[in-house]
């Protein structure tokens, strides 16, 4: 049976060009890169030239990039450091309504112990509004989280615009609010200046571009003051204690500098694919909604809701034909919970559970778009047939 | 946990799909909390349940729970029917988790409340 791995955005494998970099420091370089020896000093080397290979990604200097054991703790990381810093200043955060988990956890956490929080909408083409975010920020407010691109429809935000207001407001009130932008999605994807888009804190992960597992790194401004989370070690400048994983930082560095190098010519080449693929659906599969706005988004993502069917059977029945997608909803225990990614763009309940994310990746082929053109548009009738929700609608036609 | 064999066959090849013209014995029955549905149609003749069907919208287990339910009830008397439990119908697709469990409760209930709908029909 034909395989055709399209969820790229939950990760990517790992490029061989990458694992090729990263075996020295799985085998012979074995070294503690806080050692003084010649061991540990191969290994600090290595660590530091990984460093200025993810700095250069984001065009940030080598000493404002901090390495952590992926996205969901650099975001961890970056909202409690901050927020935890700022205790004296204000105790508000704005934040968006399509964040992912690892960013609405912690500043759940905050909400609960007190803190007020302002979520901005994104209305149905999935982006905030400069607009909103100049009308939420107040005296007391202390951090901005808004992730550069959305994980599950792949919508890009105006980071950029928000950069400039928030620098502004800054400005005039003579204190520090801290912009802090989720780009584990984006990282390696579309180009990014931190400077140009004019946050604070910045977050990736290496095994969103054929990186490995278990990496990733947050971007803090030179000069910003963050409370550590890991402590016990004098490990990245005392921001993140713990032994440098070295082969994966090494990984991460070397998957960075291909994403930087390669960048258009894997965007156009998965545009591409993905934009046929958009087109074949929509030609052979009535009552569909796409999701998301068609233009400002990742290139590689497409996100669509099959009417009258739940997406977790549609995701079984394109796994039986060796496809591999991805839903944003779950149900589990007799509850269900909606992609709420899908419920912000105001789409209704069904719509919401009928969610599948497409991500392309530059290992795929037409033939992939084919074959998946192929199997379906039958798995959705297939499941159609079933549901009582086809069946009224005939009724009612 | 992963799927049964039996599991991934009724999803690719739902058995008893669809909806009985003669039928005279129906029920639909939603889960209130996570919204799967499920409706049966049966004939039912004689106390025996002659032919049924399913239809459902919700995720793979309700769907698979409906599939193996319809196929599994038709021959048995509507006593024999009454009694099945959700149990049976676990063990039907080679188990489920436990977060799972709650499709084969929603199979049992579509049932019964098909089996008392012909009662009240007689």
């Amino acid at each position: 049976m034909r395989k055709v791995y399209l969820d790229h955005c939950a990760t990517t494998p790992l490029d061989a060009r990458v694992l090729t970099a990263m075996m020295p420091n799985l085998t012979e370089s074995y070294g503690n890169a806080s050692s003084v020896h010649l061991f540990g000093q191969q290994a600090r080397a290595a660590v530091d030239h990984a460093r200025r290979q993810v700095a250069s990604l984001i065009c940030a200097r080598a000493n404002e990039i901090v390495f952590t054991s992926g996205g969901t703790e650099a975001n961890n990381l970056a909202i409690r450091g901050i927020c935890e810093a700022a205790v004296p200043h204000g105790r508000h955060i704005i934040t968006s309504a399509i964040e992912h988990p690892s960013v609405r956890g912690p500043i759940e956490e905050f909400e609960k112990k007190g803190w007020q929080v302002t979520r901005l909408p994104v209305y149905e083409n999935g982006i905030v509004r400069v607009e909103d975010v100049r009308q939420a920020i107040r005296p007391d407010t202390v951090l901005l989280s808004v992730m550069l691109a959305n994980n599950e429809i792949g919508t890009i935000q105006p980071i950029s615009d928000i950069g400039t207001l928030v620098r502004e407001i800054s400005e005039a009130r003579q204190r520090s609010l801290r912009f802090h932008t989720d780009a584990v999605q984006a990282a390696g994807r579309v180009p990014i200046d931190v400077d140009a888009l004019g946050c604070d804190l910045l977050t990736m992960s290496a095994h969103k571009l054929y990186g490995p597992k278990g990496i990733g790194a947050l971007f803090i401004r030179r000069g910003l003051r963050i409370a550590p989370q890991q402590v016990g070690g004098h490990q990245e400048r005392e921001r993140r204690a713990g032994t440098e994983s070295v082969a994966s930082i090494v990984g991460f560095g070397a998957a960075a500098e291909l994403a930087k190098k390669e960048m258009h010519d894997r965007n156009e080449y998965v545009q591409r694919l993905r934009d046929r693929f958009e087109t074949g659906v929509e030609k052979q599969i009535g009552d569909i909604v796409f999701n998301g706005d068609s233009v400002q988004r990742l290139p590689h993502v497409s996100n669509i809701s099959f009417r009258f069917i739940e997406g977790e059977g549609l995701l079984i029945h394109l796994d039986l034909q060796g496809v591999a997608v991805s839903t944003g909803s779950a149900c589990s225990s007799g509850t269900l919970e909606p992609s709420p990614v899908i419920r912000a763009l105001g789409r209704n309940e069904e719509l919401a559970r009928g969610a599948i994310r497409f991500s392309f990746g530059k290992d795929n082929t037409d033939e992939d778009v084919d074959y998946v053109l192929e199997v379906l548009p039958r798995a959705v009738e297939s499941l159609r047939k079933l549901s009582p929700l086809t069946h009224q609608r005939s009724i009612a036609v | 946990m992963s799927y049964s064999e039996i599991f991934k066959d009724h999803i690719a090849n739902p058995r008893n799909a669809g909806e009985l013209a003669d039928a005279n014995a129906v029920a639909e029955e939603t889960n209130p909390v996570c919204g799967d549905r499920l409706r049966l149609s049966l004939r039912i003749r004689d106390g025996r349940i002659e032919a049924a069907r399913f239809l459902a919208y919700g995720c793979p287990p309700t769907l698979v729970c409906g599939s193996v339910l319809a196929e599994m009830i038709e021959g048995m008397s509507t006593y024999e029917a009454s009694k099945l439990t959700r149990r049976k119908i676990v063990d039907a697709v080679r188990g489920l988790s436990a977060q799972k469990q709650h499709a084969a409760a929603l199979a049992i209930e579509t049932l019964q409340s098909a089996i008392q709908a012909q009662s009240r029909n007689l």
